[in-house]
């Protein structure tokens, strides 16, 4: 990690991470993940809910992330 | 007899590829322990993914969504993170100073870096306390599948799984328990996978899961949603629970799986498998299961210890009793490839930390490796003291909670010690002894004194365990004097210049 941080791509690279943590703990602090008052709960394509989204999410931001990161300016790829 | 057959079978593949695994794992310590440090991206994936994915997959985890809606999946969102993690951040300079300076522990090497023989101690004996009781954990859940399927008494597939267990790390070492990982990760993902997409047919035949999710919108809405059935995933304990499983980088016996790497090239790769394999595939099989297909297929059942199991009660309610045997070898290999792993685990911090560290460190490589054994006999047999704890009524059941309440949380204790060692150089030896132990006897404190365990404040014991020992660590090292030079050189200086001309070699 000390050699992410001594390069502009790599302290991107983390500052995208932390802010897909912060995101997800946003959202779940904002209800996301809990069903409208007067309504049934979020499903999307008939059987993903707002749990597994999120984290599909969650997940796919690192992916890419660290796909850009790792093979375009990692020092020591 | 079929099932008795079947199970001998897989018994006796296990039991032959530990016996091949002997010839090589003998020839010295480095070789038994960390598998001659040749492990490649491949089998280190099957290995890391199965040494954390425990029985705890089938019935722990699934129980949980079952009894409490989706909410607990955060926990494996942030176990991806946080695996991943391990080995973008911190795996690299682990893998450099364990090779350029032949450490054979994770605490051995913060040992060094610190200067302290008292923190080897420390932190060995904290990361035995939380590992050994989860061991205990493993062969109690296929006792559990056991008696569901055959009836056999609890204490049978306990001791099954115990001698697949001792004859594996015993012969094996590090090196044939991660390949027999790829072995017994192939069956459990067939068994998981297969016996989903099975039951899935046999139960919502007219529109598979959305079928069953459509029948929950009916019948159990709040099963789809935060906060779940029973209202209690608020969205402080989801929170919580994620940032339990962000924590999943401390978990002992997986960092030691980057000490096992050949190259540096295999931190390039790992991740990329962990995101699409992992995140994406493997863990979401667990969460259809516990969350969809149980709960709409089987309904109504509240206690813990019965939605634990739910997922083989269905598989045996709608399938072939044939295939239930399969799915229990699943389980048995899922059980096995966790435990094998935490095992050695504990085996090396007895030999190499305690024994060697503190009362021979003239010790050879032979009786390294034979104390490496001993231990884990003596270790695996005491932690079938949680199988016996069960079955004479003195323990509880349900199984996830103990994953993450107690043992994370334990693990999460040399955080600060193991991130500050690797990446900061003001951190010293007197931070480390003071938050380590602040963290871990709070912690105990906690979960022993008080009803409710009302001195974690209402929150996760994670979180005030951890900010106090992070804050103590910090503090203590700043009004502490700074580590040496050569410190700074072995620890700092020596591993990137090593890591820089590694990949300008390659």
């Amino acid at each position: 990690m000390r050699e992410m941080m001594a390069h502009t791509a790599g302290r991107v690279f983390v500052a995208v991470l932390a802010l897909s943590v912060i995101g997800v703990i946003a959202a779940i602090a904002a209800g996301a993940l809990e069903a409208p008052a007067e309504g049934s709960p979020a499903v999307w394509f008939g059987w993903v809910t707002a749990p597994l989204a999120l984290g599909i999410v969650f997940v796919l931001v690192w992916l890419v992330a660290y796909l850009v990161y790792f093979t375009r300016f990692w020092p020591f790829r | 007899m079929t099932d008795a057959l079947a199970l001998g079978l897989f018994s006796a593949v296990i039991v032959a590829m530990a016996a091949y695994g002997y010839r090589f794992s003998a020839r010295s310590a480095e070789d038994y322990m960390l598998a001659g440090r040749a492990i490649g991206v491949v089998v280190m994936f099957f290995f890391v993914l199965f040494a954390i994915s425990s029985s705890w997959t089938f019935y722990g985890f699934p129980g949980v969504l079952y009894r409490h809606g989706p909410a607990y999946v955060l926990f494996i969102w942030g176990s991806v993170a946080g695996f991943a993690g391990l080995y973008m951040f911190l795996g690299p300079r682990l893998w450099a100073l364990a090779k350029l300076n032949r450490f054979l522990s994770p605490v051995e090497t913060l040992a060094a870096r610190y200067e302290s023989p008292t923190l080897r101690v420390v932190l060995a004996v904290t990361m035995l306390a939380f590992i050994v009781p989860y061991v205990g954990i493993q062969p109690l859940g296929v006792g559990h599948g056991f008696v569901a399927l055959t009836g056999y008494p609890l204490w049978v597939g306990a001791v099954y799984t115990t001698v697949l267990l001792v004859v594996l790390v015993v012969l094996g070492g590090m090196r044939i328990v991660a390949w027999v990982n790829i072995f017994l990760g192939v069956v459990y993902i067939t068994a998981l996978l297969g016996s989903l997409v099975w039951v899935v047919a046999v139960a919502f035949p007219d529109g598979g899961i959305v079928e069953a999710v459509a029948r929950l919108k009916e019948t159990a809405p709040e099963q789809l949603a935060a906060p779940g059935p029973l209202g209690e995933y608020t969205r402080v304990l989801t929170i919580g629970t994620f940032i339990v499983g962000l924590l999943a980088f401390t978990w002992p016996h997986v960092v030691i799986g980057a000490m096992t790497a050949r190259d540096r090239s295999l931190f390039k790769w790992l991740p990329l498998m962990i995101f699409i394999f992992g995140g994406l595939f493997f863990y979401v099989i667990p969460f259809i299961w516990g969350s969809i297909v149980a709960p709409a297929a089987l309904p109504g059942v509240a206690d813990p210890a019965e939605a634990d199991r739910v997922v083989q009660t269905v598989i045996q309610t709608f399938l072939p009793r044939w295939f239930a045997v399969f799915v229990l070898m699943g389980v048995i290999a899922a059980a096995i490839s966790t435990a094998a792993v935490q095992l050695m685990t504990a085996g090396i911090l007895v030999a190499r930390d305690l024994v060697q560290g503190v009362f021979r460190p003239q010790a050879t490589d032979a009786q390294i490796m034979r104390w490496a054994r001993w231990s884990v006999v003596a270790i695996v047999v005491f932690s079938l003291s949680v199988t016996v704890a069960v079955v004479l009524g003195l323990g509880e059941e349900a199984m996830a909670l103990y994953l993450t309440d107690i043992s994370v949380p334990g693990f999460a204790q040399w955080a600060p010690a193991l991130v500050g060692g690797l990446l900061w150089k003001r951190g010293t030896r007197q931070g480390a002894l003071a938050g380590t132990l602040a963290g871990t006897v709070y912690l105990v404190a906690g979960l022993f004194v008080g009803g409710e365990r009302a001195l974690f404040l209402g929150l996760h014991p994670i979180l005030p365990t951890l900010v106090l020992n992070g804050l103590v660590y910090t503090v203590t090292s700043l009004l502490t004097p700074r580590p040496g030079e050569e410190i700074v050189d072995v620890f700092f200086t020596e591993v990137d210049d090593f890591l820089h001309s590694e990949s300008s070699r390659g």
